[in-house]
């Protein structure tokens, strides 16, 4: 049996961190996955239960010389609200707004979304383009200590992370992009949100004249992480993004991705979507 | 015997002390420990919004909500929204647009309904649209829905007049 | 004593004016129920809390197919708050349930699905339930397992039914004879077989300028119906059995579980709380609810079980699968000449309406459109997947997906527009078809001609046409089907008909006591409309009381789009009889002739002048409290002028039927697959508009429902597993998705409907399919025969890379 004995609800950074240390945690932030992953039996709860809720450190963004700083506990409804993410980090704020539904984006956080490393996480992808870094917050010797790991480093695996037992994401941090960054979501499915995609593309970049700088492209569930594409941005990289380009980048794509068939999508399929919604993405974003 | 919480918050503007089991959701809290079956069981894991509360002033599955993680905070379910002249309005509004057929979703639907007239008073047929994405119906189609609620964000139901008996 | 009574009001003038005569008929009513569900005050079965209840959990088998060769259910028996632990061997006297008898509630040695029942638990608590399901012990012995009905065809397949299966005659429990005792098994995996035939197809074919023939698949889905399923069983110390259940069709149920615990059908009553969705899915037994009874007997406790979701999706009824070769043929001149059918029905591991889904089927091919010449086969066979049930629609939507397309592809032929070609073979009033149906209100014509003026068919169609060269990937497409489906009931038991009784108190008020269930359709709704307008009182007037066999007279069920037509007629035959009582006794009391009276604005008035005579609760109280005293109770049964078919399907069985036309305009994205339904311009004959508000949402519900058939649900079931028992993998229609609908109702005033109305209930779910699978051949060249058009499916298609229906070792 074992299964759940406590649940914590720390009312500071230092506390969250100190009940993890001592371990057997289980983190709830929103709920919306470790509720119905623990139903199922997907997920085991440890012993504490600790509801990150009252932590205030986890709370709210803040811009700090060229840096966004996302806090753990901030809802996908809050990124969606907020003018600096509209504004600035459009490629977040669309993957938000195709983010299941309005009742969950009031409950869900990227926190949340990030430590549950879904493959097809919706906020994963987008952060992957815009070079966001998770803050890994811990105690190990009696003071709470913070860790920055790139985004492109801290997936391992579905549902896995390079964060330990002992630590908790504090925050998402994301270099703020030029004023004349373009950038662009895509999400495959029927419905605008409420949909597990089949694939996902984030593309940021910045036009220099006719020319792309600066090329950043993400896939998700394409792969057992999301995951950036060098080779595809490469192929983008000081170019115009003509058919010619959009071609080579598609094909590159191509050799990056390592869909699976599940009852999603086909490999071929996500194949397909990949190259075909790539050079669709590149296209409206520079509004060709 | 499975661990419980001491749990105290406000449920529908009144206060209330439960000891809760640990892994008991807010929705089985609502049901099963203080009879308010207004909010309705569809599917458990988020998918169905026919559990829709309003949690600190916003609408959430209570279904993926830890009855636990209520503790300290402000619950209004359909009961509630029932009574405000909001609810009252949205009501009146899905009565006279024929929004209700098996009526199973319909209290999830008002109190989404009731949420995003609040934060988007202005809200269209687009917005309406979207914001009612995590609500499943089976019976009407939605397009009753829609009406309804636009019709109760312009203020007054179409000619509503449901008060039989 | 004896003079017209007439009460000065306080404004003459108006009294002077009289009561001029004014209708319900037409208007927009609100659902008397509306406002409590809206507010959430409206207890469905899962709210219900009978005191003392247990609660029940069932074990389900965790293999396809496979012999049972122990259950150990010691521990689960040990936990502690456990009541009963039963299993197949704690019933002995169990006896085979559904539409073929072939299904034990609980299975003894073998299991034939991943739905199959095993064991089940009654305890104080569902938590306690389910621990206990987790402690019992289950061997199987694999067999191998028949996932498709070709499978289940070839030579030497492994049976599903080999041996026989049920009751231990012995039993003492088994004194009344009737029901099967024990199914008897089958030699082969054939379920049922269906044959019909008209005129002589050879002679058809042989006349025919040009020929079609194609395979269509037509996959799982299933009711989703937002409450989930369940049941309260109880009994009194005498044994008899009290049932809160969902079921659509409580009279016959009454009936089929008094056979199954061989008690007299009287001793059961069925209380019918609100339903959160039937949609069809309530039709049959399905072994829950015998499960539930059996605990309710053995712990001598009430007992109450509801389903999860994910149960839901595995152990409710799914739409009959099909997989159809339609072969048809015209003359040069547009005429059709012949249809040749054959289905293979995926009959799953038991029998349920799915399999006789054929009766609808058939009436679509032989029928919807003249064919001089028709044949029609299908065989469902046993699988080991999961088993149909009825689904709003009936097969209808397997049907006309088959024979729309070639509507469509006969009409390329011959070189005649779509809407021309049809119009060509449509039906019309007054013709009766070579299966016997009389079509004595028929608007299909007007259907075909306002749905395609209303959409501009056939000016978008040659549009769209001329775009397949264009770059542009995201192409537009328009389509066209049609629908025939019963409209006034179907006869397929020994009556058709529904039971009312009226009653109207001292203070005018009507009790209205129908068979009829509320499914929240509005039934009750549009029968107090109905009473309304023959006794001239406002709708405040009416308690509808419907859900309770004690009470209720008796009625068929919901079913075949039949309640408004049946049991309106029965509740205008009721208030009829009514009226007719008060206005003899008016006339008899006021001396004015009783033709000269009737009932308005709740009073007996002079039907010319509009004069009143009499304030209605006050007369009906002098009747009362009189020395002759007399109150106003009337029944009336009322059974259609339908005939039950003859053993080769021939036969007038309903009284009337419903014609639809709907054109679907789609958006599909050749690089993505995505179909987009743009709008829907639907042309219903309804006969006459009763209901507005109510009718329009049948239409919109069922248009949306049709829509997820055809482009979102799909239960995917493989090697008889269902992939996606959730609604994140199941995808209905979402409020964002719904398309434009533009809905126009023909009335053709049927002579027998109440106020001239027809059945509606199934009509709009029936054409979306085929009508966006013309739309989408109209927007890219690409025909796809297979539901349903999910993304990848469409995209596949477009791109060669989609597997094309066929027919194979079922020949």
């Amino acid at each position: 049996m074992g299964g759940l004995e406590t649940f914590r609800a720390p009312r500071s950074l230092d506390e969250a961190a100190e009940i993890l240390r001592a371990g057997n945690v289980t983190v709830l932030a929103g709920g919306t996955d470790v509720m119905p992953q623990s139903r199922i039996g997907k997920l085991k709860l440890q012993p504490v239960l600790m509801s990150l809720r009252g932590v205030p450190e986890l709370k709210g963004i803040r811009e700090a010389v060229g840096v966004v700083r996302l806090g753990a506990l901030v809802t996908i409804s809050e990124l969606l609200e907020s003018a600096l993410v509209r504004e600035r980090l459009k490629v977040l704020w669309q993957a938000c707004d195709h983010f299941a539904s309005d009742q969950i984006r009031n409950a869900a956080t990227v926190g949340g979304n990030l430590c549950n490393a879904s493959p097809a996480g919706d906020t994963l992808v987008p952060l992957l383009a815009l070079d966001a870094s998770a803050v890994l917050a811990s105690k190990p010797n009696g003071k709470v200590q913070e860790r920055r790991v790139p985004l492109a480093e801290f997936f391992t695996g579905p549902g896995r992370t390079v964060r330990t037992g002992a630590e908790l994401l504090a925050a998402v941090e994301v270099p703020l992009p030029p004023e004349d960054a373009v950038g662009e979501f895509y999400k495959h499915g029927t419905r605008p949100g409420l949909d597990i995609s089949a694939i996902a593309i984030a593309f940021a970049a910045r036009r220099e004249g006719q020319v792309l700088r600066n090329v950043r492209v993400a896939f998700g569930a394409v792969a057992p992480t999301p995951i950036r594409a060098p080779r595809t941005e490469a192929a983008l990289e000081g170019r115009a993004p003509d058919e010619q380009a959009l071609e080579a980048a598609a094909r590159a794509a191509l050799g990056e991705v390592h869909p699976i068939s599940d009852l999603r999508a086909s490999d071929w399929y996500r194949r397909e979507l990949i190259h075909n919604m790539l050079k669709r993405v590149v296209t409206h974003a520079c509004k060709l | 015997m499975p661990a419980s919480f001491d749990i105290a918050f406000t449920l529908n503007g009144v206060k209330r002390e439960l000891n809760v089991p640990a892994g008991m959701s807010a929705l089985e809290m609502l049901r099963d420990k203080l009879g308010l079956t207004g909010t309705k069981y569809g599917c458990g894991e988020g998918e169905c919004g026919a559990c829709t509360i309003l949690v600190d002033g916003r609408s959430m599955n209570s279904c993926l909500l830890f009855a636990a993680d209520c503790d300290g905070r402000e619950l209004v379910t359909i009961e509630g929204v029932a009574t405000t002249p909001r609810g009252e309005r949205l009501r009146d509004a899905f009565v006279a647009n024929g929004a209700v057929q098996c009526g199973f979703c319909t209290p999830g639907l008002m109190v989404q309904a009731s949420n995003l007239i609040e934060r988007q008073p202005g809200a269209g047929e687009a917005e309406i649209r979207r914001g009612i994405e995590g609500n499943l119906c089976r019976c009407t189609g939605y397009r009753k829905i829609i009406d309804a609620i636009a019709s109760a964000a312009a203020g007054a139901p179409e000619g509503a007049n449901h008060g039989q008996r | 004593m004896g003079s017209a009574e007439t009460k000065p009001g306080s404004d003459p003038k108006r009294e002077n004016r009289g009561l001029t005569p004014s209708t319900l008929i037409g208007k927009r009513i609100p659902k008397l129920d509306a406002p409590d569900k809206a507010i959430g005050k409206t207890r469905y079965i899962h709210d219900l809390e009978v005191p003392g209840a247990l609660h029940a959990r069932i074990l389900r088998s965790t293999q396809v197919h496979a012999r049972i060769v122990s259950i150990d259910t010691s521990a689960a028996r040990a936990l502690p708050g456990v009541h009963a632990v039963i299993t197949a061997a704690d019933v002995p006297w169990q006896r085979p349930i559904g539409v073929a008898k072939d299904h034990l509630p609980l299975k003894t040695d073998r299991v034939r699905s991943l739905r199959d029942e095993v064991a089940a638990v009654a305890a104080d608590s569902e938590e306690i339930a389910e621990a206990a399901l987790k402690l019992i012990r289950v061997q199987y012995e694999p067999l191998p397992v028949v996932a498709t009905p070709d499978q289940a065809l070839a030579p030497g397949a492994p049976l599903i039914h080999p041996e026989p299966h049920g009751a231990d005659a012995s039993s003492p429990q088994l004194k009344s004879a009737g029901a099967p005792v024990a199914f008897a098994g089958k030699p082969d995996n054939i379920a049922m077989t269906f044959e019909y035939a008209q005129g002589d197809v050879a002679k058809g074919e042989a006349e025919s300028d040009f020929v079609v023939e194609d395979v269509f698949k037509l996959h799982y889905v299933t009711h989703c119906c937002m409450g989930v399923s369940g049941v309260i069983a109880e009994f009194d110390p005498n044994g008899n059995l009290l049932l809160y259940s969902n079921t659509q069709v409580p009279f016959l149920h009454k009936r089929e579980f008094a056979e199954l615990l061989g008690i007299d059908p009287a001793r059961i009553r069925i209380i019918q709380p609100p339903i959160g969705g039937g949609f069809g899915s309530k039709l049959d037994i399905y072994p829950f609810e015998p499960i539930v009874i059996f605990l309710a007997k053995i712990t001598r406790r009430p007992v109450k079980m509801v389903f999860t979701r994910e149960e839901e999706f595995l152990a409710s009824p799914t739409r009959q699968p099909v997989l159809l070769k339609l072969r048809s043929g015209c003359r040069k001149d547009g005429a059709l000449t012949f249809r040749t059918v054959e289905t293979l029905h995926d009959n799953g591991a038991y029998t349920s309406w799915g399999a006789t889904t054929p009766f609808v089927m058939m009436q679509t091919i032989s029928s919807l459109y003249r064919v001089p010449h028709c044949k029609y086969l299908t065989r469902a066979v046993y699988t080991n997947n999961p088993y149909a049930g009825s689904f709003r629609g009936y097969g209808n939507l397997q049907a006309t997906f088959a024979v729309e397309a070639h509507m469509d592809k006969l009409a390329d032929a011959v070189g005649i527009d779509a809407l021309a070609f049809r119009l060509k073979n449509a039906q019309e009033p007054g013709e009766v078809t070579p299966q016997g149906m009389h079509f004595k209100s028929c608007g299909f014509k007007d259907c075909l001609s306002t749905a395609a003026a209303r959409a501009d068919f056939l000016k978008k169609q040659a549009e769209n046409r001329a775009r397949w060269k264009d770059p542009n990937p995201v192409k537009r497409g328009v389509g066209i089907a049609s629908m025939l489906h019963v409209g006034g009931g179907a006869k397929i038991y020994p009556s058709d008909g529904c039971g009312t009784i009226l009653k109207i108190d001292d203070f005018a008020h009507v009790t209205l006591m129908t068979g009829a269930s509320e499914i929240g359709q509005g039934s009750e709704t549009v029968l107090s409309q109905l009473v309304c307008e023959e006794l001239g009182l406002p709708l405040s007037a009416v308690t509808v009381v419907n859900n309770d066999t004690d009470i209720t007279p008796w009625d068929v069920g919901v079913h075949a789009s039949r309640t408004t037509f049946i049991a309106g007629n029965s509740a205008i035959g009721a208030a009829r009889k009514a009226k007719t009582k008060i206005l003899s006794a008016a006339a008899a009391k006021s001396g004015v002739a009783e033709d000269v009276l009737d009932l308005r604005g709740g009073c007996v008035v002079r039907k010319d002048t509009g004069e009143k005579l009499f304030e209605l609760g006050k007369f009906l109280r002098g009747l009362h409290f009189s020395d002759r005293a007399e109150l106003v109770m009337t029944t009336f049964y009322y059974e259609p002028p339908s005939k039950h078919q003859d053993k080769e399907f021939r036969g007038d069985v309903s009284a009337a039927y419903a014609w639809a036309t709907q054109v679907c305009e789609v958006e599909v994205d050749t690089q993505t697959g995505i179909v987009r339904l743009l709008k829907v311009t639907g042309a219903h004959d309804v006969g006459r508009v009763l209901n507005r508000l109510g009718i329009e949402g049948q239409i919109e519900g069922g248009i949306v429902m049709g829509q997820g058939y055809a482009l979102t649900e799909d239960l995917m079931v493989e090697g008889g597993v269902v992939k996606n028992p959730n609604f994140r993998d199941y995808k209905l229609v979402t409020a964002p998705e719904i398309p434009e609908m533009d809905v126009t109702f023909i009335e053709t005033m049927d002579g027998e409907g109440p106020q001239g109305a027809k059945g509606v209930g199934e009509a709009p779910a029936i054409c979306i399919a085929a009508a966006v699978a013309n739309a989408i051949y109209n927007a890219t060249g690409t025909r796809i025969y297979a539901l349903p058009f999910t993304p990848e499916n469409v995209y596949r298609a477009l791109h060669g890379a989609a597997k094309v229906p066929s027919w194979s070792a079922a020949a």
